[in-house]
């Protein structure tokens, strides 16, 4: 009898989560912060929305508000519905294989975004991106595109690349970081602060690619060839391992914590002030803010190292690309809408106040309102202000190709690539080395 | 009026009620299980791309010769033979220990040892993730440290990478084994025993002349499980390595292979070939299993 | 002979004392864990030096402030893990039933599909059974998690030898009385079938609650995926939200916690008289 009155206890119990759970989910939808909506139009087109970054749900539900506001002759009613990333993307992928499914538009992360621009399952966008061409920085939409000439989506951000200073660990040892032009000149500052602190100046990643990749893009080198196929025994690539393997025998360069730089072990490092400086895109300024308080006011952003004085010194990393899906019913509409959220100064200006995405419109740059405002988190946290660089480096910026096999290639690099080569297998002979990973890609 | 009265004496005769009881695993076998193992196997045969799809031959099953999928299966049989090597003998020596009579309290400590058991694969993996992170402050490089160790690297050194999934492996499913064994060595006749030791017979000499030999076919039984839950094992690696992702594909099992294919890299013709062999490897393990399963239970008789 | 005892008695519960000790500690480090703060965690790590005067309930404030999809996924699982022990031990108990007392043609042939379900492992076909449920239209659907694990091959095999012990005699004199066929299965053996269900509803519930991998397939929508799913999602690279991670899944253990402390007698009375015999 007991028993019963315990079980009935417990079923008591989880009738009442349940319930805890439906006002949640109320809760959860009014602000939007997982499966969202605009401002409900009437007789607006329904449009459906993937994403699989929650903070990327608001954004998407705030510009239908604003593109209805501008445009009341074509007002659309969005449903963004935010998962988890990696189920999403495969997901997208079945579902515009299968013609089922699919939504009217998705954000693609970039290295997934190869897959469904060599099968066709997206629209080129060239028309609707027409009327924003002279105020944005064209190469990051260009890259999400093809031999053709015609371009599928547009990112959220420039996702321009830096570095990222300690000021504290970099002034203990006695080095200016105005100083560093050259690579070279970076790894000499990076032994006097090894002599002086201890310290490694940088850290590179087993489980990413984004040091090698920066590298290789100033030497002018992809990852895939012209036709799209993989293309990693090169001459390029083989220097950038090289000179990565002889800086991390010399103790300036460490093997992140946790293996890349989205790692719980990573932040705790970096946020501790155990390693001098990074090299990453300036949308890492949100991992600053939200997981190294401790470095708030210590950190100071410059461009990253070239490897010879007067080099193209720009590239662009990582990012999310917006396309509208083929098969969508409203495709003027979805590419319309699209080119608005992203590349009108509102979507722009909303990017860098919230999400602390570098502008891919150039006037921003120069607008005080975003680059002086003192009670942006963003402007306040680090020593320097991110828009000089972007006004110095200017427009001429090399993007990544993510074309043809880019996918394939880019789940080899990252699972087995870099570990390979700065972890397990430090002294094989690189050539041989790369020539066995790109015979592993599957494509 | 008169034919449903047919109708339903057809319906509740002797001869077609057991169709009818049945009839739910007809159902769902040949609509989920004999059709899935269809369209793999014609798919395996084809490159699949929508309205382009096309008969391609045995292509797909060029990636038996991939660096990477020899790598997976590799993984894979090793994890199933150690874990087997783990998973039969060490609950079964508990469980003995736990049903022996100078033992105390002895649901409880089952209770406790099941508890494991209890955890989603998610729960356990994250404990265990960050149990062995490679911070010095985490709990097992806590633990080497005072034995003056350095910190390890747990999750990027391929050796410990293993000792991980073992341990996360006997820590999950002990219990669970030992549950069955208990349940086995419960229909043991204790006058077995009680005569065993009259006659003198040492109580190494009673588990391995007694219990043993009647425990074979939970021993086998165990074993079956043991052995399908190795080589079906992926949860575990996704959990530890955040992502069906470990470094050097050190943790990349069979089936983290096939997910890759599928699922993340939507090559749905290779990751069809690699369902295909993982069956085949499955029905040969099986069939291997039963003949040596059958010739013993021969022996016996 | 009795001192001999007693001093096993003492080493025996002295080896079990430790053996117990481990297998309780990564929870104990969970449950300890779950009173600092998510950051501390990332900084320090996972261990048991906890500063008592720090620690507080604010993650498990967090976990039940609504703020988060937490409760939506419980009770996603709850529903879930509910309607799938109770058609699978329904439907499996038929077809158990329907192979233990009766004799058909094709038995043999049914109950060797049963064996072959059985002994492949659900990853073997993942990707076909994936396409088929996205053609059903049944993504992002509980009902996509359920549909292919409505009869389960390890209870018809429970159910089937747990009858085998029930004389065949009984049914005629059932249908003598004027019985069903139906009506035998329904009013007689659901009756008898009792402890059996108790033990095989832990068996399923603890594998329908803590089931990863399929539910991780076929659901995306974060309000659509079940508790091992959302909790998992918590690690994602944009942000680990290790908050409400770590008190979620101590939370999260809870209900088949006390399923099986409450019905544990059963459950091993159950596996114990269904038996594996070979």
């Amino acid at each position: 009898m007991k028993k019963r009155i315990l079980a009935l206890a417990v079923t008591v119990a989880m009738l009442a989560g349940s319930l805890a759970g439906t006002t949640a989910l109320v809760s959860a939808s009014e602000d939007g912060s997982t499966q969202g909506t605009n401002t409900f139009v009437d007789g607006g087109t329904d449009l459906s929305f993937w994403t699989f970054q929650e903070l990327h749900v608001p954004f998407w539900t705030t510009m239908a508000d604003v593109w209805n506001e501008q445009n009341p002759d074509r007002p659309i009613n969005l449903t963004v519905t935010n998962g988890e990333s990696h189920s999403t993307h495969s997901k997208l992928l079945i579902a515009c294989q299968s013609g089922e499914g699919a939504p009217d538009m998705a954000d693609i992360e970039i290295g997934y975004y190869g897959s469904f621009l060599k099968d066709g399952y997206l629209l080129p966008i060239n028309e609707a991106v027409e009327p924003y061409k002279d105020d944005v920085v064209m190469s990051r939409i260009t890259m999400y595109g093809d031999a053709d000439g015609n371009y599928y989506g547009v990112d959220f951000h420039l996702g321009e690349t830096v570095t990222y200073y300690n000021m504290e660990i970099l002034e203990e040892a006695g080095v200016n970081p105005d100083d560093i032009v050259t690579w070279d000149d970076y790894f000499e500052a990076g032994q006097k602060v090894l002599e002086a602190t201890g310290k490694p100046m940088t850290a590179v990643e087993t489980s990413d690619l984004f040091l090698p990749q920066a590298m290789m893009l100033e030497l002018g080198a992809q990852y895939v060839d012209e036709e799209g196929n993989p293309n990693l025994v090169t001459d390029e690539h083989a220097k950038v391992i090289e000179y990565i393997r002889s800086k991390l025998a010399e103790g300036t360069i460490e093997i992140a914590p946790g293996g890349g730089f989205h790692t719980e072990e990573w932040y705790g490092h970096l946020n501790a002030g155990d390693v001098a400086s990074i090299t990453m895109p300036l949308w890492y300024m949100g991992r600053f803010t939200d997981y190294c308080a401790d470095l708030k006011g210590k950190i100071a952003i410059a461009e990253m190292p070239v490897w010879n004085e007067g080099d193209v010194r720009a590239v662009l990393q990582g990012g999310t690309g917006t396309s509208v899906i083929k098969g969508t019913e409203n495709e003027e509409l979805a590419k319309d809408f699209l080119a608005f959220a992203k590349l009108s100064a509102e979507g722009c200006t909303y990017e860098w106040n919230e999400l602390g995405f570098d502008p891919i419109r150039t006037e921003l740059w120069d607008d005080p309102a975003l680059t002086e405002n003192q009670d942006n988190k963003f402007i306040a946290y680090f020593q320097t202000n991110p828009f000089d660089i972007l006004k110095k480096n200017g427009t001429d910026l090399t993007a990544p190709d993510i074309s043809g096999q880019y996918a394939a290639t880019y789940q080899t690099l990252v699972s087995t690539t870099y570990s390979n080569a700065f972890e397990f297998s430090v002294d094989q002979d690189v050539t041989e080395l790369l020539q066995g990973e790109q015979d592993s890609i599957i494509f | 009026m008169k034919k449903q009265s047919f109708f339903r004496k057809f319906l509740y005769s002797q001869k077609v009620a057991p169709y009818v009881f049945i009839a739910p695993f007809v159902i769902t076998f040949l609509v989920f299980f004999a059709y899935s193992i269809f369209s793999m196997v014609m798919m395996s045969f084809q490159k699949v791309a929508g309205a382009g799809t096309t008969f391609i031959g045995t292509e797909n099953y060029r990636v038996l010769s991939n660096s990477i999928f020899q790598k997976s299966l590799k993984n894979s049989i090793f994890y199933t033979i150690v874990s087997c090597a783990l998973m039969i003998p060490i609950p079964l020596v508990l469980a003995v220990m736990l049903n022996s009579k100078p033992m105390r309290a002895k649901s409880t400590f089952r209770s406790i040892l099941f508890i494991p058991a209890l955890t989603s694969v998610v729960v356990a993996g994250v404990v265990f993730r960050l149990m062995f992170g490679e911070l010095e402050g985490s709990f097992m490089n806590q633990i080497i440290g005072m034995f003056g160790k350095a910190p390890i690297v747990w999750l990027r050194t391929p050796s410990t990478v293993w000792l991980v999934l073992f341990f996360v492996c006997l820590w999950r499913w002990t219990g669970v084994n030992m549950m069955y064994y208990l349940s086995g060595l419960q229909q043991i006749p204790a006058d077995l025993y009680e005569s065993a030791s009259i006659d003198g017979a040492s109580v190494m000499q009673q588990f391995r002349y007694i219990t043993i030999p009647l425990l074979k076919p939970t021993i086998v039984y165990v074993l079956t499980i043991s052995i399908f839950g190795g080589m079906a094992m992926f949860s575990e690696s996704y959990m530890i390595f955040n992502g069906n992702k470990s470094p050097n594909n050190v943790g990349t099992t069979l089936v983290g292979f096939l997910y890759r294919m599928g699922f993340e890299q939507n090559n749905l013709g290779i990751a069809s070939a690699v369902g295909v062999v993982f069956l085949l490897i499955v029905l040969v393990v099986n069939a291997i299993q039963l003949a040596i399963n059958g010739t013993f239970s021969r022996k016996e008789n | 002979m009795a001192r001999k005892n007693r001093t096993m008695t003492v080493l025996l519960l002295i080896f079990f004392l430790i053996v117990a000790a481990i297998t309780l500690l990564p929870l104990a480090l969970l449950a300890v864990s779950s009173l600092r703060p998510g950051s501390d965690l990332m900084r320090y790590g996972l261990n048991f030096s906890i500063d008592w005067n720090t620690a507080n309930l604010n993650e498990y404030r967090m976990l039940f402030s609504g703020a988060n999809n937490y409760f939506i996924w419980y009770r996603n699982s709850l529903i879930i893990t509910v309607v799938q022990v109770a058609l699978a031990l329904f439907l499996s108990a038929c077809v158990g039933y329907g192979f233990a007392m009766y004799d058909f043609k094709g038995k043999n042939l049914a109950f060797a599909c049963v064996l072959l379900v059985m002994m492949v492992p659900t990853e073997v076909i993942l990707l076909p059974l994936y396409r088929l449920i996205t053609r059903m239209h049944l993504i992002n659907n509980m009902w996509g998690i359920i549909l292919p694990y409505l009869v389960v091959p390890m209870l018809v095999f429970f159910f089937r030898q747990y009858l085998s012990g029930i004389p065949k005699d009984f049914l005629d004199a059932a249908r003598v009385d004027g019985c069903t066929e139906y009506g035998i299965f329904l009013r007689i053996m659901i009756p008898l079938m009792k402890p059996s269900f108790a033990a095989m509803g832990i068996y399923q519930g603890m594998s329908s609650w803590n089931n990863f991998l399929w539910p991780m397939i076929v659901t995306n929508s974060i309000t659509k995926i079940t508790l091992p799913v959302g909790l998992q999602s918590l690690l994602s690279p944009y942000g680990n939200n290790y908050d409400i991670l770590i008190a979620g899944s101590c939370f999260a253990i809870i209900p088949i916690l006390i399923l099986f402390v409450l019905f544990q007698r059963y459950f091993i009375e159950g596996m114990t008289a269904g038996g594996v015999k070979g």
